[in-house]
């Protein structure tokens, strides 16, 4: 019968006492173990989310940067909805027409294509009935623009595109209050865009498509080479490697991309002098990309491009740039929030184990102090039969020991089960947008940070806590057990 | 039989309370001689349990020397005075005060941890002692499962663990019905005689105390009087008044009618 054996008798002695103490005690504890565990959630998801809006402040910037610089120049389209009969063919519907641009095919040559030749003198078929390709640019000559690279101060680059689409004439006749009409637009199997593959293009500038699902990108200076979209691989049924001919003409396919805009759907890139070859349009363009060398300059360089050439439709991406500014600054923000919720979870947590730490030895004291007082007569009565003042200090803190490492236990199950909600209950949110805690993923606007799991709690921190644990029943003992050490022999005599 | 031990020499003791120094014991002598069986009595506020205290070692004398076996105990600290209350003497209550979450046995076997290393030889000496106080077959009884006569027997039981040179008693029948408090009389008066323990109890029972040896009548801090017991259990008991043979628990003398303890007497 040994001092432990007394301790855990007096303990199992007073079961509701005990009960209660250590569902306080464990109830702190749980509160000590969330505690670091929702700190190091905060940590993660902070640094997690501050990671996350670095690599997106940067994409942005180099969205900012490339994208946004671009001034796409052209110029305006002819009609709009409608273009000209396909004068070369003897019929206005069936025919197989070439269109580059918004422009039927040339007068006379039948089956030809004759970009510049825009209004050339034999309009003389049924107006209304054209071939229809919407949104696409008169041809250029393209050595008329070679200025806007060589004057323009703030151009970083210019590219010069050739886009024309292939397809059929397709005539329907719509009746309307007793009139009816036929109208024939072009129905598109495949729009070429000609882009030059000069290696500063393609190293530097978004030109081609990045989303390839199979093979690879064109390649700087790649002749005989087409990139196609999935579109395009289903109408030519042709996959990587395959050759195909368009317009007469062999190509090899290096590569699949998925278009990222309806409008590319239907689009195949190639190296511009094979496009300006095979649509015999040499010298022809359709539009002009010009990168201005940053953001700040768009405006600037797109005025120049305007007085130079009025002719010219100058679109710059000016509402995107806007937006992109807006969502850095937005992300800017909320990576300085999650910062400094980061820092303010530290001073939090810290206070709340500061509270915690002294309520748990609070409890602990005032439990012993009274267990001591309600047990005056038997510590009195120990003394009395021999009991040295060590034996009875070392009972009591035993006791008090004991009830703390069940308090621990209790605690630090109850802890690993609630420690996410206890911790987000407790400490300040952090991530970006809303109110956030350990476990949750961070949803802002269309950004996703990455998700946590739930708060793990690491072998090292459990036996970190059940050290505390045990060092706070030790520390909250002590008094009491001292108190009950300088307890007189004599109280033993006293009648109740 | 005659070797002293217990000596109390000029012992004063004085509480202060408040301003006032009260003084509890004033120049108090003597001696018991081991084996006796006395009796301290005397009216509340006398110093008696003052007089247990001291001699118990736990109060303090103000000055003065008591010598319990041999040793000077007035002028030792604490951690001394606790080896000599756990292997000089054993502690018997008004209120039993057993721990109440042990049972009979290792109740008993409480005062033998600091002496005794083996836990075998603890349980079985308190098996022992236990039959030896009429308790056997009840060794694993807690408190209370015990009637108030059997938790004083443990208790006593407890007092002789340790083989002490005398046992204090202070009030053991206080709490205790007159059948259970003859039946512990007997008891001590029976360990007095067979196992030669030296008994000073502390009483203001006149029927207990008249049946111890000696009786001492302590009043205002001194003893005042003396008087022989009738000590229980010895045959052959004489009436103080006449000589005459009496029955132990007479109270008026069949020859010469007289009361054999005047309460007079006794205060």
């Amino acid at each position: 019968m040994g001092i432990m054996n007394r301790a855990i008798r007096n303990i199992s002695r007073r079961k509701i006492r005990a009960l209660l103490v250590i569902i306080a005690l464990g109830f702190s504890m749980a509160i000590m173990v969330s505690i670091p565990a929702g700190v190091l959630a905060n940590q993660q998801t902070a640094s997690t989310a501050a990671t996350n809006l670095g690599n997106i402040i940067t994409q942005t910037s180099a969205s900012i940067n490339q994208t946004s610089t671009q001034i796409d120049c052209s110029l305006a389209p002819s009609f709009s909805g409608f273009g000209f009969q396909d004068f070369g063919g003897s019929t206005t519907s069936g025919g197989s027409g070439f269109t580059a641009g918004q422009f039927g095919g040339g007068s006379g040559n039948n089956g030809g294509f004759r970009p510049g030749q825009f209004g050339g003198g034999t309009i003389g078929g049924q107006f209304g009935g054209g071939a229809f390709s919407g949104g696409q640019s008169n041809p250029m000559n393209e050595s008329l623009y070679s200025d806007i690279n060589s004057t323009i101060s703030g151009v970083a680059a210019v590219e010069p595109i050739l886009q024309a689409s292939e397809g059929q004439n397709v005539t329907t006749t719509v009746s309307f209050n007793g009139y009816s009409r036929d109208i024939t637009r072009l129905a598109v199997n495949y729009t070429i865009e000609g882009i030059p593959l000069t290696s500063d293009l393609v190293d530097n500038y978004p030109i081609l498509p990045t989303n390839i699902t199979s093979g690879s990108n064109l390649q700087a200076g790649a002749i005989g080479e087409v990139l196609l979209s999935e579109n395009n691989s289903a109408y030519f049924n042709a996959g990587v490697g395959d050759t195909i001919n368009i317009l007469n003409q062999p190509f090899t396919v290096v590569g699949i991309y998925n278009p990222s805009a309806v409008s590319q759907t239907q689009t195949l890139f190639m190296n511009l002098s094979d496009a300006q070859a095979i649509t015999n349009n040499t010298g022809y363009i359709t539009s002009l990309a010009v990168f201005a060398e940053n953001a700040d300059a768009v405006s600037g360089v797109a005025t120049s491009i305007s007085s130079l050439h009025p002719e010219l439709t100058v679109t710059t991406d000016q509402a995107r740039l806007t937006q992109l500014q807006t969502l850095q600054t937005t992300y800017n923000t909320e990576l300085a929030t999650a910062q400094s919720a980061n820092s303010q979870t530290y001073s939090t947590a810290v206070e709340e184990i500061i509270v915690v730490v002294a309520a748990t030895s609070l409890i602990v004291l005032f439990v012993m102090l009274y267990t001591v007082k309600e047990r005056t007569k038997e510590i009195g009565t120990l003394k009395a039969i021999g009991f040295s003042n060590s034996t009875v200090m070392g009972q009591f803190m035993l006791e008090g020991i004991l009830l703390s490492i069940i308090a621990g236990l209790v605690g630090i199950a109850i802890g690993t089960v609630a420690a996410p909600t206890l911790a987000s209950a407790l400490l300040p949110s952090v991530g970006i947008g809303g109110r956030i805690g350990p476990g949750i993923a961070i949803v802002s606007g269309t950004t996703r940070v990455s998700g946590l799991s739930v708060a793990t709690l690491s072998p090292e921190l459990i036996l970190i806590l059940f050290g505390v644990a045990v060092l706070l029943g030790t520390v909250g003992s002590l008094y009491p057990a001292w108190r009950a050490a300088k307890i007189r022999p004599a109280e033993a005599m006293k009648y109740e | 039989m005659s070797k002293p031990i217990l000596q109390i020499e000029k012992l004063n003791k004085s509480y202060i309370l408040g301003k006032r120094n009260v003084p509890a014991l004033t120049n108090l002598n003597l001696t018991i001689n081991s084996g006796e069986f006395v009796a301290i009595m005397g009216p509340s506020g006398s110093g008696k349990t003052t007089l247990l205290n001291v001699i118990g070692c736990i109060d303090k004398p103000t000055s003065g020397q008591v010598l319990l076996d041999g040793i000077d105990v007035s002028s030792l600290p604490e951690n001394q005075l606790y080896k000599i209350r756990r292997d000089k003497m054993g502690f018997v209550f008004q209120t039993f005060n057993l721990l109440p979450y042990l049972n009979a046995r290792e109740n008993v076997e409480l005062p033998m941890e600091g002496r005794l290393k083996s836990k075998s030889e603890r349980k079985k000496k308190a098996s022992e002692l236990l039959e030896m106080v009429g308790l056997s077959g009840r060794e694993e009884h807690r408190p209370q499962r015990l009637s108030a006569g059997e938790q004083q027997r443990v208790a006593i039981a407890r007092a002789l663990a340790n083989d002490p040179a005398f046992i204090l008693a202070d009030e053991p029948t206080g709490n205790l019905d007159s059948q259970n408090k003859q039946g512990i009389i007997k008891l001590l008066a029976n360990l007095n005689l067979t196992q030669g323990t030296t008994i000073i109890m502390v009483t203001h029972d006149s029927q207990a105390a008249r049946n111890t040896e000696r009786m001492l009548l302590l009043k205002d801090g001194k003893i005042v009087k003396e008087i022989p017991g009738l000590h229980l259990g010895k045959k052959n008991q004489t009436c103080p008044h006449c000589g005459g043979s009496i029955q132990t628990n007479d109270d008026i003398c069949p020859n010469c009618k007289k009361a054999i303890y005047a309460s007079d007497e006794l205060f």
